[in-house]
């Protein structure tokens, strides 16, 4: 083959890599939420007469399983795709990178956690319990460190559906965490109190950032990628980045 | 304190002329001097310490602190975890928890050198360079077995360091496992036994965890040998052992018998006095045994535990007919239902209920319902915890429900005798733990 | 020459496994409860209660699974020994 390609058919080759990408990461951000919520009905002992616990937790395992592998997706997509340079390491070590440092280290981070979380559950009777249970406990960092990495590295943020989406699954975790929270009332009033006013502070800032970041124009820019990574898709159905 | 003369067989040739006392044999505490002049030096066992081990099994020695564990078994369990890398420790338990038992610290007050000597050479023998005593908190017992070890100290033996330690309130703290989790900075409850204190003990070393009396006979057969030891006592149960009486005797305290004797010498001994209806053994986690009819059952391990009672901690508290044994029973498993350690449901929630339910068949007037229940209660608290102090309330009931069964009857009928309004017969300590 | 035999016999024999609940760490979330209801049942309070003896072959797995599922890790599998005695309940009475 002599000649370099056309421009049009370099970002045709990596469209589909892109979608990919964007469209594994909701998924898993989708399945996150689902596991992260199957283990909040663990924790408050949710059960009914048709829906034993062990239905919860064999949910909870299986869709933690789930949303790795679409995470694992997502990351080979985005490592394939060379339209922006993301080298693999990216996906381990938070903010080396050069497109969105900040916002794609976030995700570097929500998936060393995963990996941490599924990998010592694996081992769960082997290792001693209160390890287990202290390395568990960072799925509360885990699950909003992903939301906000997808708000913040995502081309599709600004999508009316994709925010409808993530503020379902925002809304579905904050009252699962309340509850979570009001369970522990009567033996830690204090820690209770603290963990309601983060929750509410955390929606309140997480909501005002959205509002003058992602949503707000030259996001693009102001998040760290270079002209050079930016791209434009030909297609009534497609979006420019803003 | 009086220790009285109880006939025995014949004793062996080299003991000392005591008669057939062997623990405690003067009115009053044993000074060293006293100590080595009636009962001779203790043995050094330097070339052979495990020697030491083979004649405590020839002599069939078992713990007295409740459990009747053969002691030579657990010598062995803690000397054979010492493969040089490992250093065992020694915790000579004279805690005493049991608010009707007083032989320990009897034992600690007039014969702290033989437990002392026990120590010593239980540590000998099983490579331990440190010892651990643990008092009860009556009388003033740290101070004067601290004294007898600074005796020993200006004496020049070779004893290991010894440190002493006050047990905390609470009928738990005195368990082998609570003892063992407060030596290592946790808190006086029981812990899940595997693993054994005797493969993991205190900061996490083969611990051999042995009754105060216990380790007494174990600086006497060090002297006199398996064959005095067992030259009194029955086959099945040799040796002596020392039981509190109380209740409804003249002479209520501390005496040593030959194991094996009858439960109905004993307590003439000790001046039974006024028509008896029952008698507890073994202690508040043990049972009732019906008076006259258990006069003959042999004072032993076994032999009690075949008529339905236990040796325990060698509790035998004399119900008079005076008294009412559900009422005392009710009492009893209050105060325990306040000491357990709550750490495990079944007994969290089984105890305060079989205490409530007691209290309703002794002060109420029981139907058919409640004492179902209480029986059901009794099912299910045993064997289901990390200790035993369900399974002992448990059979507390059922045995005052079996024994006290007229009375019983007499409750559902009409309600609670006057007999239960009497004042308590069985000690309950006025603050409880939690 | 009859011990050596005996020996091999034991090798041969299958593994028995039993159930052994932590009581301290138990927390009666009853997921042993739900997967296993023909060897645990549950006390007035929630509390598992496990049918002494082995845990027949067939419900081995479930029992790995009540093992990896409890939330606690309050209840595991043991190995008994070949000519163990069931697991009755006598009258214990406490250590020294």
């Amino acid at each position: 083959m002599t000649g370099t390609p056309p421009a049009a058919l370099v970002v045709t080759s990596s469209t589909p890599l892109w979608y990919t990408t964007r469209a594994t990461g909701l998924v898993a951000m989708v399945l996150l939420t689902a596991a992260m919520a199957t283990g909040l009905l663990t924790s408050v002992r949710f059960e009914h007469r048709n829906w034993p616990r062990f239905v919860t937790l064999g949910l909870h395992r299986n869709l933690s399983l789930l949303a790795l592998a679409f995470t694992v997706l997502h990351v080979l997509t985005t490592v394939l795709d060379n339209f922006v340079s993301i080298p693999l390491v990216d996906a381990f070590v938070p903010f080396i990178g050069t497109y969105r440092p900040f916002w794609l280290g976030l995700g570097a981070i929500a998936f060393d956690l995963m990996l941490a979380l599924i990998g010592t559950s694996l081992v769960r009777t082997r290792m001693r319990l209160r390890s287990w249970r202290l390395v568990h406990w960072t799925a509360y960092a885990c699950w909003p460190v992903a939301v906000i990495h997808g708000l913040g590295t995502g081309t599709d943020t600004p999508v009316r559906w994709v925010l409808a989406l993530t503020a379902a699954c925002v809304l579905v975790i904050v009252v699962l965490t309340l509850w979570r929270l009001a369970l522990s009332w009567p033996q830690r009033p204090g820690w209770v109190t603290a963990g309601i006013v983060l929750v509410v502070l955390a929606v309140v800032a997480g909501g005002a950032w959205l509002r003058a970041g992602p949503l707000a124009p030259n996001w693009n820019i102001r998040s760290g990628t270079h002209t050079s990574q930016s791209r434009t898709v030909s297609g009534t159905s497609a979006r420019t980045t803003k | 304190m009086t220790a009285e003369h109880v006939r025995a067989s014949a004793g062996a040739g080299q003991s000392p002329d005591s008669g057939d006392l062997r623990l405690i044999v003067r009115d009053q505490p044993m000074s060293l001097p006293a100590h080595v002049a009636h009962y001779g030096p203790a043995p050094q066992n330097a070339a052979q310490p495990a020697a030491l081990i083979t004649e405590i099994e020839r002599a069939g020695l078992t713990g007295r602190g409740g459990g009747a564990f053969p002691t030579g078994r657990k010598f062995r369990a803690v000397a054979a975890e010492n493969s040089g890398r490992r250093s065992p420790v020694v915790v000579a338990n004279g805690s005493e928890s049991e608010p009707a038992s007083s032989k320990d610290a009897v034992l600690l007050s007039h014969s702290p050198h033989l437990v002392l000597d026990g120590i010593a050479l239980a540590a000998e023998s099983v490579g331990a360079a440190r010892a651990y005593l643990c008092v009860g908190s009556r009388g003033n017992l740290a101070r004067s077995v601290g004294a007898a070890i600074a005796e020993r100290d200006q004496a020049g033996l070779a004893t290991p360091p010894i440190e002493i330690i006050s047990r905390p309130d609470g009928y738990l703290a005195g368990q082998e496992t609570a003892l063992v989790s407060m030596l290592n900075g946790g808190l006086p409850v029981p812990t899940l036994v595997p693993p054994r204190p005797s493969d993991k003990g205190v900061r996490r070393q083969p611990t051999l965890v042995l009754n105060v009396e216990t380790l007494a006979h174990v600086a006497l057969i060090a002297r006199y040998g398996a064959v005095w030891f067992r030259s009194v006592g029955s086959d099945a149960a040799p040796g002596s052992a020392l039981v509190t009486v109380t209740g409804a005797v003249d002479r209520p305290g501390v005496r040593e018998i030959p194991l094996g004797t009858a439960l109905g010498e004993v307590l003439r001994r000790s001046g039974l006095n006024s028509p008896a209806q029952a008698v507890l053994t073994g202690g508040y986690f043990g049972s009732w045994l019906p008076l006259p009819a258990a006069l003959g059952v042999p004072v032993s391990a076994p032999g009690l535990r075949a008529a339905g009672g236990s040796l325990g901690a060698g509790v035998l508290a004399v119900l008079p007919d005076t008294a009412c044994g559900l009422a005392e029973t009710a009492r009893v498993t209050g105060y325990l239902a306040g000491q357990i350690a709550a750490q495990c449901g079944p007994c969290r929630n089984g105890m305060p209920a079989l205490a409530e339910a007691m209290n309703r068949i002794a002060f109420g007037q029981p139907d058919a319902d409640i004492i179902r229940w209480a029986h059901q209660l009794t099912d299910l608290v045993t064997g289901r915890g990390a200790c035993h102090l369900p399974d002992g309330a448990a059979g507390l009931v059922t045995s005052a429900l079996e024994v006290f069964a007229a009375d019983l009857r007499a409750h559902a009928q009409a309600g609670p005798c006057e007999r239960a309004r009497r004042p308590a017969i069985l000690p309950i300590p006025a603050r409880n733990y939690r | 020459m009859s011990q050596g035999r005996d020996d091999r016999a034991a090798a041969r024999a299958p593994r028995e496994f039993e159930l052994r609940v932590n009581p301290i760490r138990c927390d009666a979330h009853g997921v042993c409860i739900e997967l296993l209801p023909e060897l645990i049942t549950a006390d007035p309070w929630g509390y598992p209660r496990v049918r002494p003896g082995p845990v027949p072959l067939r419900l081995l797995a479930l029992a790995r699974r009540a093992v990896t599922d409890c939330p606690t890790l309050a209840i595991a599998l043991a190995e008994r020994a070949a000519d163990q005695p069931e697991a009755g309940h006598s009258r214990v009475r406490p250590d020294s």
